[in-house]
């Protein structure tokens, strides 16, 4: 018992210290910060879609960012359209969910890293044509909200939700859901039915699981969080280019989601934490001159990481090979 | 097991983002600060490094020749990624002690900060985004911010038009295929290209995107070579350039070839090699050869950076540095005082005379034409006159 | 100029690039082979390969072509080779009971590493010493020139040379055993981290061999230059099988063609890349495991 209320105690404090960030940072020379957590929270969303893919059902999905750039230009070319953000917003999960399932129904089938391929394909497909579609992306150059007459702006109720403290505050909310729904996903009978897909798929296959139904109910569902993240970008920035959905980026997702710890909701949020926070602050620390140091200094930190940690760094509690009982023993 | 490893882990975290804080925190002295946002890493870094390097040679011959006065040199990386640079422009607006910002490089970088910058009344100067939106938002409704965007450089328009003249006219020649980079610079200044060539007559026989990262345009050429076209243009950076200029030489085009300014640049004929002979390029200010300050700059830029090649937009970085520092020793480094000064200058550097419209725009339309002759960058004479 | 004269001269121009492609491909299918792991770092192995080879020409000018480029083939496949080897032991071996997405991580961080060590180096293009005499052999209205030949010639006999060594020597037969069962190979004799080691050789040396032939062809190299042929490669190793080496340099050849025939007859030629990637799909969709993948039978 002591240990449930410690668990959710950590959760609560974490959401308490973010919420009041704002306020503490907003006049100071620091915020830049909010942006940059602004941009850390979006990642996270993704991240967690991810981590029901690649955490908790095992397959490695390498172009992951098409949808969400799906999203980011659904709602670009609704709003411009005229429609206002909620039920933009909903519409571009959906356009992302359709463009998945329409993916993943003659995929699936396929075995894993196969289907890593892919996935590959149709991440670089996507961008491929928002580059070259310019009719209706206008291709290289993007689209700018900023000065079409259309764009409706952004309210929930009274609250206008138009600078980078309003969208922080906006994306935190998203989070907290994103998290729920993770949580809620990974305990229930589809969760169950994922991860024993990912240990052993003919085993799991033997106990009755519908494999492919499984599959792509997480498919689905993962890219609904993409697609959201990517729209509330779109809103944000009120500029979408195809620069920003490229093949590394993806890579980076899995990266996030499996140093973080596969299928733990916790690890992936810091998985994305320090893949996006590190080179930052060894911008910080490293000064003007040494700041091409960077990468490299985090490849290595990824390569530790990794081989001193394989299982993650805040591994799922259901993976740990020690029980309960040995656990008290130590 | 597990408990006391996250505790340690959340311990470790607390530390480092601790460490990462204070490492942050800027000395409370009282400096004046110019900030730079510019690609440092990524795909053109070369071309960012190159402009950091002409920015600091600005800032160090200015510090040297007023030590009472130093200004500050604060230099961020955009990556060339549009998120990024609207990060870094929230970083720079956040330091209440630069009084101007030198960036960004990409056009679609230098778009969004723009906004984030005019937000807080920072004035920016692009020494190299040809975008013509970069200034044209400024003059819709929806720009409620102060008008502070400028640039040194003329945008795709001029340049097109000068282009297209020099083919049309100069050369007399009908049939012209244009290739692009698919990137908002090579294809805005490729499209440019392309509709001053129709409207002067002669014909566009093909207009084909290739993909950056890539190295094999034989195909792409030969398809294109197959047209019969007089002449070609590519609308993109060196990178791409240099080995088009090579493939095309090696599948045997004959015809002229025409490169915009981001081509002008030593890498461009190492890459190409001997195949680079006879290509022309143009670039974005009066001739350096015939400027004492340009050809200044570029003795003083080998001197104190041995062994480094110049590349393409290192004038203009230089150019920008220098306004902007001439407007703090006149005014002081004040926001608003600044951005006044910067909208009346008229000023006498490396690239000629700089001087900017209501947009924001240089009044400079002087373009040079370059044709590569023994392996160098030979200034070629032309009388027509740009068209704005 | 007609329609077989281009089509035959585009069918050179993929033929070449896909060779290259193979080339690099064999590297990652090879460390599937035997690891079941994708080697992300290869295209970094592909990439130092071409700034060996170039320093190497770089510091024998006055030597005759033919002796100087292989002395750069063999000293940068040499070097690939160990430096594969070094990297196998320090970022993936303490993975190899580890879960599997782990020394995907590691192999992503060391090509960052590599990449990012590179750029520190020389952040910008530099040239590759052209030392191929420089012909062009014309039949009729499509042309060759020697550098495709050389590349051509060079690729086959590298795997020809490796399916040699794969198929009929003991080494071979050894990797195989590994490839196909490791615990067994172990149980039987062999020597497994061994045979683990000199497949990573192997391939590195050959993405080595594949980075020279790419920068003679290009003539620069850049410390990114592994990225997008390296995505392409691992493509192909995929489109043939993933695992198996005739399947690497089908998958190779076929990719390069379907590339180079997509540029020339698309519509609009930048989307040729949407063409190869469709073509993928498509083969994977209705051969799933592969062109020449084996359908594994699933050990319950």
């Amino acid at each position: 018992m002591r240990h449930q209320f410690k668990i959710r105690a950590l959760p609560l404090a974490a959401f308490v210290v973010f919420a009041l960030l704002p306020p503490i940072l907003q006049n100071s020379e620091f915020s830049y910060v909010i942006r940059l957590l602004g941009l850390v929270g979006l990642y996270m969303t993704v991240a967690l879609g991810v981590n029901l893919v690649v955490g908790l059902l095992g397959l490695l999905d390498l172009g992951f960012m098409a949808f969400y750039a799906i999203g980011a230009y659904s709602m670009a070319l609704l709003s411009m359209a005229g429609m206002s953000f909620w039920p933009a917003l909903a519409a571009a999960m959906v356009i992302a969910m359709a463009f998945r399932a329409l993916l993943g129904a003659p995929v699936l089938r396929l075995r894993g890293d196969y289907l890593a391929i892919v996935t590959l394909g149709f991440g670089e497909i996507a961008r491929i044509i928002l580059n070259n579609w310019d009719s209706v992306t206008n291709g290289p150059k993007g689209l700018s909200l900023l000065t079409n007459a259309n764009v409706k702006p952004v309210r929930l109720f009274q609250w206008d939700i138009s600078t980078n403290v309003d969208y922080y505050y906006l994306i935190l909310m998203t989070v907290v859901v994103c998290v729920i729904v993770s949580e809620r996903l990974k305990n229930s009978r589809i969760g169950r039915a994922w991860m024993a897909i990912r240990e052993d798929e003919t085993a799991a296959r033997l106990t009755g699981i519908q494999i492919t139904r499984m599959k792509m109910i997480g498919f689905v569902i993962s890219a609904a969080f993409a697609g959201a993240a990517g729209a509330i970008f779109a809103r944000w920035e009120s500029f979408v280019t195809p620069e920003s959905f490229t093949f590394w980026e993806s890579v980076m997702l899995v990266a996030m989601v499996v140093i973080g710890g596969m299928g733990s909701v916790p690890g992936t949020l810091v998985g994305v934490g320090i893949v996006m926070l590190v080179p930052e602050i060894l911008r910080n620390l490293l000064g003007t001159s040494l700041v091409s140091w960077r990468y490299f200094l985090f490849g290595v930190a990824l390569v530790l990481v990794a081989v001193y940690r394989p299982q993650g760094l805040w591994p799922s509690r259901r993976l740990s090979r020690t029980t309960d009982a040995e656990e008290a023993a130590k | 097991m597990l408990n006391r490893a996250r505790v340690v882990f959340v311990k470790s975290w607390v530390i480092f983002l601790a460490v990462g804080l204070i490492a942050a925190c800027q000395p409370k002295v009282k400096t004046v600060k110019i900030a730079v946002g510019l690609p440092l890493t990524g795909d053109i870094a070369s071309l960012g490094q190159g402009l950091r390097r002409a920015i600091e040679m600005a800032v160090a011959e200015h510090n040297a020749a007023n030590p009472a006065n130093p200004v500050e040199l604060v230099s961020f990386d955009d990556r060339s990624d549009p998120k990024e640079a609207v990060s870094v422009a929230n970083r720079i607006v956040a330091d209440r002690s630069v009084v101007g910002v030198i960036g960004h490089f990409n056009s679609g970088c230098s778009i969004p900060a723009s906004r984030v910058y005019a937000q807080n009344s920072l004035p920016m100067i692009s020494p190299a985004s040809s975008n013509p939106e970069l200034t044209k938002q400024q003059l819709s409704p929806q720009w409620t911010y102060t008008k502070c965007v400028f640039r040194v450089n003329t945008t795709d328009n001029v340049q097109g038009s000068f282009g297209a003249d020099f083919i049309t006219q100069t050369l007399g020649m009908k049939k012209i295929a244009v290739i692009h980079d698919k990137t908002s610079y090579g294809q805005g200044v490729a499209e440019e290209f392309r509709n001053q060539v129709e409207s002067r007559g002669s014909k566009i026989v093909a207009f084909e995107g290739l993909q950056v990262g890539d190295r094999d345009f034989r195909s792409l050429l030969t398809r294109v070579k197959a047209l019969s076209p007089d002449a070609l243009y590519f609308g993109g950076m060196f990178s791409e350039g240099g080995i088009l200029v090579r493939q095309a030489r090696d599948i045997g085009f004959k015809g002229a070839i025409l490169l915009p300014e981001a081509n002008y640049d030593e890498a461009l004929l190492r890459v190409a090699g001997p195949a680079a002979e006879g290509a022309y390029v143009t670039f974005l200010g009066s001739p350096p050869e015939l400027l004492d300050s340009a050809k200044d700059f570029v003795a003083r830029y080998h001197e104190r950076y041995p062994g480094v090649e110049l590349k393409s937009y290192d004038h203009y970085g230089y150019e920008t540095a220098q306004i902007f520092l001439d407007a703090i020793d006149a005014v002081g480094p004040d926001r608003q005082k600044v951005l006044t000064f910067i909208r009346n200058i008229k000023h006498d550097g490396v690239l000629g005379q700089t001087a900017f419209d209501e947009k924001g725009d240089t009044l400079n339309k002087t373009i040079t034409l370059f044709q590569v002759k023994g392996g160098k960058f030979v200034p070629v004479p032309v009388t027509d006159k740009p068209k704005a | 100029m007609n329609l077989l004269a281009n089509i035959l001269e585009q069918l050179i121009n993929g033929l070449t690039l896909g060779s290259i492609y193979a080339l690099v491909a064999l590297g990652y299918t090879m460390v599937y082979g035997i690891l079941l792991m994708i080697n992300f770092a290869h295209s970094e192995i592909f990439m130092l390969g071409a700034f060996a080879g170039c320093g190497v020409l770089a510091l024998v000018p006055g030597l005759p072509w033919p002796i100087a480029l292989a002395l750069a083939f063999v000293l940068a496949m040499v070097a690939c080779g160990f430096t594969a080897i070094t990297i196998e032991k320090l970022a993936y071996k303490p993975l190899r009971k580890a879960p599997r997405l782990a020394p995907l991580i590691s192999a992503i961080g060391v090509s960052i590493v590599l990449q990012n060590a590179m750029f520190l180096f020389h952040d910008d293009f530099l040239g590759f010493p052209s030392v191929l005499p420089l012909r062009r052999w014309e039949f009729g209205q499509f042309a060759v020139s020697s550098i495709q030949i050389i590349i051509l010639v060079s690729s086959v006999s590298l795997m020809g040379a490796l399916w040699l060594f794969v198929n009929h020597s003991r080494l071979g037969k050894a990797i195989r055993a590994c490839s196909q069962d490791r615990d067994a190979a172990e149980l039987m004799g062999i020597p497994v981290n061994r045979m683990i080691s000199l497949t990573f050789f192997i391939g590195a040396s050959l993405g080595a061999a594949a980075g020279i032939l790419y920068s003679l062809y290009y003539g620069s190299i850049k410390y990114n230059m592994g990225f997008v042929p390296g995505m392409k490669a691992f493509t192909a190793a995929v489109l043939g099988g993933i695992g198996n080496i005739p399947g690497a340099m089908l998958g190779g050849l076929l990719l390069g063609v379907s590339e180079s025939l997509g540029t020339a007859f698309l519509p609009q030629a930048s989307w040729k890349d949407v063409f190869a990637f469709a073509i993928l799909i498509i083969v994977l969709i209705v051969r799933p495991s592969g062109l020449l993948g084996e359908r594994t039978a699933e050990k319950v």
